[in-house]
């Protein structure tokens, strides 16, 4: 989106956090060219100088609201100018004030349902678009359980005001293979968990669809192996694993540690040769009806 | 606490109203659209040559990098390739 308006479309994008200071997920820009290319990302910064950060509170856990942010350009208060509304590790939705051509007020602000942050799960991961059309602009999110959840807007278009969300999309959940573990990806029906989406009318009918990207963890079989006799060898593999996290001591010696270390080790060596983990990500098209 | 109480909150939702055709798995050049370990991929649906055809832009968490799927005129998409700044393979910090 062009945000900083010289009229070329811009890259905005949040990361997990920067590593040099204390934990943070800058917002990084690639500003674009005349001529359609980019510039490397440079961490975006707020009308005070500095890189623009979620505030947060005094919490022991606090941290998680402002790494793995996920950005999204808005002009959510109607005012002409485009604002920022990130996702959070978390799962709630910083508001940042646009104060026009790719500036925003320093502080940020939670978006609210009732008297409460506005949240999924976690891992917020916010688009915009006027999803009933009703003139304003409704929320939908992915989260780090799956699924698509739609918050609607029931305010206006300069001053929004959210309910309680809709699932367009039912969460997957990160699963537990156990004895249904399944092998390859045909098994594969729909997005995972770690959705991230995008709105559009991508077949041109006059609806609005949803693409979803997610994260899962295949499973494959290793050279010469096959299906039943990777299963049941996972069973007796998974009974063993159980039998070594019980028979962890409570408080053990660094002897101790370094054994159980060792014959976890050993654990995860002999699966490899059942099974090849690959952790992946894939793009999904749910076109509405 | 908040957490439970969205993920209850969110269990109390039927999927009712918008109805969806069942997931596609989109593909490039006759293969699944996929990313790098440990996965996450972040699509972008927008015209980024400016052709007139909507490409499928995608991030991915490692190395923070972003593919472009170019928008063909049966609807298809070409073989990816990285979204470059400066000449090089774009890499947001950060994201690893």
């Amino acid at each position: 989106m062009e945000f900083n308006g010289d009229g070329c479309i811009d890259i905005l994008s949040g990361s997990y956090s920067r590593q040099d200071q204390d934990m943070a997920g800058l917002f990084q820009v690639l500003w674009g060219n005349k001529d359609g290319t980019f510039r490397k990302p440079e961490v975006l910064k707020g009308t005070d100088g500095e890189p623009l950060i979620i505030q947060v509170g005094d919490g022991d856990d606090a941290m998680i609201e402002k790494i793995c942010t996920r950005p999204t350009l808005v002009d959510l208060n109607g005012d002409g100018k485009l604002d920022i509304v990130s996702g959070n590790f978390r799962g709630t939705f910083a508001f940042f004030a646009g104060e026009g051509d790719g500036k925003f007020a320093p502080k940020s602000t939670w978006l609210q349902l009732a008297d409460k942050p506005l949240s999924v799960s976690m891992h917020s991961d916010p688009f915009f678009v006027d999803w009933d059309a009703d003139g304003d602009l409704d929320l939908l999110s992915g989260t780090a359980e799956g699924g698509v959840f739609l918050f609607e807007n029931v305010g206006s278009a300069k001053a929004p005001k959210f309910i309680p969300p809709q699932t367009l999309l039912a969460a997957a959940g990160h699963g537990d293979a156990g004895e249904d573990e399944k092998f390859g990806d045909a098994h594969l029906v729909g997005p995972q968990s770690g959705t991230r989406i995008w709105v559009a009318d991508v077949n041109g009918d006059g609806k609005l669809d949803l693409l979803v990207g997610d994260q899962v963890t295949l499973h494959h079989l290793a050279d010469g192996v096959d299906a039943a006799t990777a299963k049941a060898q996972l069973a007796k593999w998974r009974e063993k694993q159980k039998k070594l996290f019980e028979s962890q001591a409570a408080n053990q010696t660094d002897e101790q540690q370094e054994q159980f270390q060792k014959a976890y080790e050993a654990l995860e060596e002999e699966r490899t040769k059942l099974v090849r983990d690959e952790m992946t990500g894939f793009v999904w098209l749910l076109l509405q009806k | 606490m908040l957490t439970t109480l969205t993920i209850a909150s969110l269990g109390m939702f039927s999927p009712q109203g918008p109805q969806f055709a069942p997931p596609v798995r989109l593909q490039a050049a006759g293969k699944p659209i996929q990313v790098e370990a440990p996965g996450y991929a972040a699509p972008c649906w927008h015209d980024f040559d400016r052709d007139g055809k909507p490409d499928l832009v995608v991030g991915q968490f490692a190395g923070g990098k972003i593919k472009v799927y170019r928008g063909l005129a049966d609807g298809k998409f070409a073989a990816g390739e990285w979204l470059l700044a400066e000449g090089k393979p774009a890499e947001v910090p950060g994201v690893w």
